[in-house]
């Protein structure tokens, strides 16, 4: 915006021939102030040169460097996002300001974005229902990959491989513009091993498995990603079509899954790269409109969406109580359908910045396979918000804004494929009842943003919500994937959170300190309780809702020594408990355990295309547990990145970066993994590398 | 100048007296932490590992279940061990065999009652509320037209609080 009015004046004041003598003019970059002042919610931006360079083999785990980001390993090398210890249906993940709809329930559900179409991303520390509805409440991962081409032809390949799961992958993006069209495709492709880990035996639900070469066998994968952007760029005007599919299939570790733990028939370790039953393999589409249109004072968005998440998870069929042996291995099956639509509009005058817009989703979700879960459901939803910010001096900003949602969910009911014997008659158990609720939210937020010299400070405080999901609501049946009955509750309210957060920091030539500590209480946190009942011969978890309070905070510290030398410090702390309820008195699930960060950076040269880095991460003990966890101890992990970029011929460079994990081979328990309840322990070395040559 | 002091100092105060408050209360001493527990301890155990019974026989079970504030529910889960899987979880299991018992019959003479089904057995039992430690005694009758051989013997005790235990036991039945 600033450019283009800055192209626009220069343009106007061209001078005729005449030799124009300048004295030396200073620039003061503000930058990192003005990122800090555009919100007053705790955010973090992360650049395209931030992913390039602490590439660690998924989106996710190249994120984590980010105080108050984690990446929850979920088996295969995939990883779930999490913020502030916040993850699942808490968390939104957007794609070019479109939320990305999965099946973000499932405990081994991966991301299905290729990582490497994105340009660029923002990660939103805390609730921002305010512009994203409901899903938002504990954060906002948002991705962008509609960065628009200003040369006639450009493009990038990367190769890149990580030895841990002997993963090699190729990524290829070429864009282009002519006139005022433009043009971008890029795909991707990944191919993964077993994954290994540093021991010879693992000890699941009271079973003793063997590793062979310590791998978990059958944890191979592989994924297929595509896209084709095309658009039209004016001065005013700007609209985009994107379209873009992304497939991946992955084995899920043979011994840890299905009914009854059986060596089965299938010989697992003939090979590391094949994948057998079980595995699960997801496919998701997705078409993305893009309109901007844009005056002096006034802008306008529409956003316009179609997904289609198609997953399916294959197992050998077993009988298990009164169901038979089924024909087929087709345990899972949904397919769901996303429809979105976001506009908004926005006013700009003198001091003050009005902003408002309206949302609309439709979800529509069937499933199918001889085990049952989720119920088939179709939920709408529309939401309108208004903000307003006012600068009341160029260093004091506040900003305030209200929403309201209005969403209904339909869920279906579902019959047993089997009979059950009652008494001396066989009946067709109904395993969730057709009903039909509606849900209304009102959420607000205000903040302020305040700098003053070297200090920027900022403070938000908001109400968020989230409607329960259909597995919430609906669910009763076995979870085959962790040995245990759930059991939903319809009666559930939707979940609301009111969250306090704040972030003061510090900057000179030298030092930059940031620290941004944060208050999150929940009325009705929605929450998966173990119970002491049993239900067909499993322990019985429920879906209950209890006061939860919360508090935490992050802190990071970066001293420029020289121009070459470069230290670092981060720390975070995160508390939880559940103030009433079967749990009273508990943390929630997977509460993270404190953590720090040191390490020292050396740059090659001023720009810093080159740098070599040592990190030590320490992390403490958990002893916040909740059924069925284990405490889990401390442990640190020293890891080394280094980055270096060439400049080929003409504007061609080759851009080469390395991360190397656990250098010291340590073997630990991450409490927050998916694999630390059957005693997986995180991997040994590990090292990622990345080498791409951008044109 | 000044100011600017005064405003950071005042909100980091206000974070560390937010955070003193809330951490002010301790209502998170009588939490259960511990699983409960199956033993042998002052009784004599059944089924123990590698017991046989024969088809047509009574399992007597007996186990103690002890928890450190209040037991739950308990369910016993009887399956085939043809395929030889293992449990980790028998005090004398060294090399976490679990299946290996020592008088091992070779599998041939299960062709002559290849019709029969495996057994198949899962029943949960209620405890009484408020115990902390309770002998559990049952009856298990064997059938007699199920398929001989190998079977795992499944104990799984909940405590009110929600942890579970698991004992898994090998037994043959003739």
């Amino acid at each position: 915006m600033i450019t283009l009015l800055l192209a626009a004046t220069l343009c106007m004041v061209e001078p005729e021939d005449t030799t124009v003598t300048l004295d030396a003019v200073t620039v003061t970059g503000q930058q990192r102030r003005d990122y800090q002042m555009r919100t007053s919610q705790t955010t973090v931006q992360v650049s395209s040169e931030f992913l390039n360079r602490n590439f660690a083999g998924s989106l996710m785990q190249t994120l984590e460097g980010i105080p108050g980001v984690k990446a929850m390993a979920i088996g295969s090398g995939q990883s779930k996002p999490v913020i502030r210890g916040l993850g699942f249906n808490r968390l939104a993940v957007t794609e070019d300001g479109i939320k990305h709809e999965g099946q973000q329930w499932g405990d081994d559900h991966g991301l299905e974005i290729d990582q490497f179409a994105i340009d660029r991303a923002e990660v939103i520390k805390g609730p921002a229902a305010l512009l994203y509805g409901s899903d938002a409440i504990g954060g906002v991962l948002s991705l962008y990959t509609n960065h628009v081409p200003t040369e006639p032809l450009s493009g990038s390949v990367q190769i890149f491989g990580r030895t841990n799961n002997e993963q090699l992958g190729l990524s290829a993006k070429i864009g282009g513009r002519k006139g005022k069209f433009f043009f971008r495709a890029n795909m991707t492709l990944i191919d993964y091993a077993d994954f290994r880990v540093p021991t010879d035996s693992i000890q699941y639900y009271s079973y003793w498995i063997r590793l062979k070469d310590q791998r978990l066998r059958n944890t191979a994968g592989c994924e297929r990603d595509g896209s084709v952007m095309v658009g039209w760029q004016g001065y005013n005007f700007h609209t985009d079509v994107r379209v873009s599919d992304s497939y991946s299939k992955s084995g899920f570790f043979a011994n840890a899954h299905g009914l009854e733990v059986r060596l089965s028939d299938i010989d697992y370790d003939s090979s590391r790269r094949d994948i057998d039953l079980p595995y699960q393999w997801v496919n998701h589409l997705k078409v993305l409109s893009h309109t901007t249109w844009r005056n002096d004072a006034l802008s306008a968005e529409l956003n316009l969406a179609y997904q289609n998440n198609l997953r399916e998870e294959l197992s050998e069929p077993v009988s298990h109580g009164y169901m038979p042996k089924p024909d087929n291995s087709l345990e899972r099956r949904f397919n769901k359908s996303t429809y979105t639509a976001v506009g908004s509009l926005r006013y700009e005058h003198g001091r003050h910045t009005l902003q408002g817009g309206v949302s609309g989703e439709y979800q529509h979700n069937r499933r199918d396979g001889w085990g049952f879960i989720i119920p088939d459901f179709e939920t709408g939803s529309v939401g309108g918000f208004v903000m307003e910010r006012c600068a009341l001096r160029d260093n004091l900003i506040l900003n305030a804004g209200l929403r309201l949602d209005y969403a209904r969910t339909h869920i279906h009911s579902y019959l047993d494929w089997y009979a059950t014997p009652v008494g001396s008659a066989k009946v067709y158990q109904q395993r969730s009842a057709d009903q039909r609720r509606h849900f209304t939210s009102l959420t607000w937020s205000a903040g302020v943003n305040y700098s003053v010299g070297q200090w920027v400070m900022k403070a938000n405080v908001g109400k968020s919500f989230r409607v329960p999901i259909p597995k919430e609501l609906g669910a009763d049946g076995i979870n085959y994937h962790i040995f245990r009955y759930e059991r939903g509750n319809a009666q559930l309210d939707p979940e609301e959170s009111y969250q306090l957060d704040a972030s003061v920091s510090w900057a000179d030539d030298t030092w930059e300190i940031e620290v941004e500590p944060y208050l999150n209480y929940f009325p009705n946190y929605i929450y998966l309780s173990p119970t002491a009942q049993y239900v067909e011969g499993l322990q019985l978890y429920h879906y209950t809702q209890a006061r939860v309070l919360r508090y935490g905070l992050e802190a990071q510290a970066t001293c420029r020594l020289t121009a070459h030398w470069q230290l670092h410090a981060q720390g975070e702390y995160l508390y939880a408990r559940q103030k009433s309820g079967e749990k009273k008195g508990y943390t929630l699930p997977f509460s993270t355990p404190w953590s720090a960060d040191a390490g020292v950076k050396y740059f090659f040269d001023k720009r810093g295309d080159g740098f070599v880095g040592l990190n030590a991460h320490i992390v403490g003990r958990q002893d916040e547990i909740v059924p069925p966890e284990k405490p889990t101890d401390g442990y640190w992990t020293l890891n080394l990145s280094a980055g270096k970029s060439f400049r080929l011929k003409g504007s061609t460079a080759l851009s080469v970066a390395m991360h190397a994990d656990n250098l010291l081979n340590r073997r630990y328990y991450d409490h927050t993994s998916y694999y630390r309840l059957i005693d997986v322990p995180e991997p040994g070395r590990n090292v990622a590398l990345k080498v791409g040559v951008e044109f | 100048m000044k100011n600017l002091k005064y405003m950071g100092l005042l909100m980091a105060l206000v974070c560390i007296v937010t955070m003193g408050f809330t951490a002010c209360d301790s209502d998170d001493d009588d939490k259960d932490m511990t699983p409960p527990d199956i033993s042998s301890e002052g009784l004599t155990a059944n089924p123990i590992n590698c017991q046989e019974y024969q088809r047509g026989d009574v399992i007597p079970f007996l186990y103690l279940f002890t928890d450190n504030q209040e037991l739950g529910n308990f369910n016993i889960e009887i399956h085939n061990n043809a395929d030889h899987h293992s449990h980790s979880t028998e005090a004398d299991d060294d090399d976490h065999g679990g299946s290996e018992c020592e008088d091992d019959h070779d599998h041939d003479h299960d062709a002559e009652d290849s019709d029969a089904p495996y057994w198949i057995y899962n029943e949960s039992f209620e405890i009484p509320s408020g115990q902390r430690s309770h002998t559990a005694r049952l009856d298990i009758p064997v059938p007699t037209d199920i398929k001989p051989g190998d079977y795992h013997f499944m104990i799984r005790l909940t405590d009110r609080a929600g942890w579970q235990q698991l004992k898994a036991i090998a037994i043959k039945i003739e």
